[in-house]
């Protein structure tokens, strides 16, 4: 039969972002794929060294549209190692659920994504409606729905506003009152396993050899958390489960997925219990003057896609000397990607790479 | 942990520097020979999962300087190693034989940096699209200084009334 290549993307109705994949394809099968990075490089790290520590906050949260706040927070912590900046109890305690809302919200817009893509229109509206909803949380929280610039060096930018977490409640109450609905449409139903079983599947030594982190590593068994492995804000004072899977194929990751949701929001339920009073940040120097002594720092957490490091270095300046970001994106859709898609049907490349969780925004950088 | 590895690597590698951090953090820093060995000793002793590859351009040293970062998926630390190469002479070795991720990162320091791995695979272009004299990523290219020259001069549509 005939080779012939074909352009999935960053035009295309199964790509979800500015991303392009060239497909080497015999009949309907895949022999090659290349993935294409670079529509939206915009060199953030490279502007980064021309802004001074508190100027790059608004440039951080750029990096991934669809979950900003784990990218303050990674540049919030590793700011605060190098300065040797201490942060109260009660902004530990914020930033966890802040960032587990952030989490839900991610999943929630992941889910969108993925039920569009295998024509559950109707799970995909719902999933874009209730993600909303916590948009309108973090737009009373912060003042803006998307971007938010609110962690901050040394606590979050201001308390909770009166009332908000009875609302917080209620929201996700009303969210997770339609879990059964989600489950009986979606998760539990044949077309959806018939659809997603066995495809992309990975081995749990393919993983780690491939250095896949976050959902990818967890759907083929292994427990790895950084949350758990390496805790920050206050995540070794709350109980929770790392939910995981065996099978490693898409089905499995998106399992993952749901079960993480349900996970987050309960831990946001146990930190509202015992969130402790006080102060919400430390004050830092003058941001105008501040330089920060020199060294270099890695520090990572757990996006909603797995770890999310970055490498700070700082030369004793007002501004960062190098700033590299380690998107969990970067591996999975420049190497798990390319190697999945090899001997996978064209019809499953969207499948695929949206079961990957492949946020474009966040390779480019 | 960090003792018997930090003893280990000192008995095997010559011109190996090793510190520990407050927290138990190791900072190996290895001269340019040795590194692909020290990785693949640190791999077999369980630091498994290569996180990153960056490079920082220090041009007052007259030096690139690569800097690994490995963890394992289980425990609670991380080993960042570190090797300088000179400015002038900027050849180093793929680590894709060890790491298999490490491809995308090489490729990008390739294009960034204008490190050349030899051995890499495929040393094309990653994120750019056009060709700089100067590889935008290194100190010495002033992105103020290419942005006026380049799309300054774009002029401005007149409208025609």
């Amino acid at each position: 039969m005939r080779e012939l290549e074909l352009f999935f993307g960053p035009q295309h109705l199964g790509m979800v972002g500015n991303f392009s994949i060239t497909l080497k394809v015999e009949g309907d099968r895949i022999i090659q794929a290349t993935a294409n990075p670079g529509y939206l490089h915009r060199g953030f790290e490279k502007l980064m060294e021309y802004r001074t520590w508190i100027q790059n906050f608004p440039l951080v949260c750029r990096i991934n549209v669809v979950e900003p706040d784990h990218m303050e927070m990674v540049y919030s912590m590793a700011v605060e190692k190098l300065a040797g900046i201490e942060v109260p109890e009660r902004a530990h305690h914020i930033r966890s659920i802040y960032l587990e809302l952030a989490r839900v919200g991610s999943h929630l817009f992941g889910l969108w994504a993925y039920a569009n893509m295998l024509g559950f229109d109707t799970v995909a509206q719902w999933a874009m409606y209730h993600r909303d909803l916590i948009l309108d949380l973090f737009e009373e929280l912060t003042g803006g729905r998307v971007y938010h610039i609110y962690i901050w060096p040394g606590g979050v930018r201001r308390d909770f506003p009166r009332g908000f977490e009875d609302r917080m409640v209620s929201t996700l109450h009303s969210i997770g009152k339609c879990v059964p609905d989600y489950d009986a449409t979606f998760f539990n139903n044949r077309l959806f396993y018939e659809r997603a079983k066995d495809i992309g599947k990975i081995t749990q030594a393919e993983a780690i050899k491939m250095g896949g982190v976050g959902q990818v590593i967890r759907a083929t068994g292994l427990k790895s958390d950084i949350r758990k492995i390496e805790p920050y804000a206050a995540y070794q004072k709350v109980d929770f489960e790392v939910p995981i899977r065996e099978d490693g194929d898409a089905y499995s990751r998106v399992w993952v997925i749901r079960d993480e949701m349900i996970e987050s929001v309960h831990m946001i339920f146990k930190l509202l219990d015992n969130l402790p009073k006080g102060e919400v940040y430390n004050r830092i120097p003058n941001p105008f003057k501040w330089t920060i002594p020199p060294g270099d720092a890695y520090v990572r957490v757990e996006s909603s896609r797995g770890e999310l490091g970055l490498y700070l270095v700082s030369d004793g300046g007002d501004k960062p000397y190098r700033v590299h970001f380690r998107t969990p994106s970067y591996t999975h859709g420049l190497v798990i990607l390319e190697k999945l898609l090899k001997n996978a049907s064209i019809a499953d490349v969207g499948n695929i790479m949206i079961s990957l969780y492949v946020v474009a925004p966040e390779i480019d950088r | 942990m960090d003792n018997s590895i930090k003893r280990k690597l000192k008995a095997i590698f010559r011109g190996i520097e090793i510190s520990t951090e407050k927290n138990g953090r190791l900072v190996i820093s290895v001269p340019m020979d040795s590194t692909g060995d020290v990785l693949k000793s640190l791999k077999d002793q369980g630091y498994i999962h290569l996180a990153l590859i960056s490079c920082v351009d220090w041009i007052d040293k007259e030096k690139l300087e690569l800097v690994y970062i490995l963890s394992s998926y289980s425990e609670n630390d991380h080993i960042i190693l570190k090797t300088n190469i000179p400015r002038k002479k900027l050849d180093f070795r793929t680590v894709i034989d060890i790491f298999e991720n490490a491809e995308p990162y090489e490729r990008e320091i390739h294009e960034l940096f204008g490190i050349d791995f030899k051995g890499h695979p495929r040393q094309i272009p990653l994120f750019l699209e056009r060709d700089y004299e100067i590889p935008p990523f290194r100190k010495d290219f002033d992105t103020r200084k290419y942005v006026k020259e380049y799309f300054d001069e774009i002029p401005f549509v007149k409208e025609d009334k």
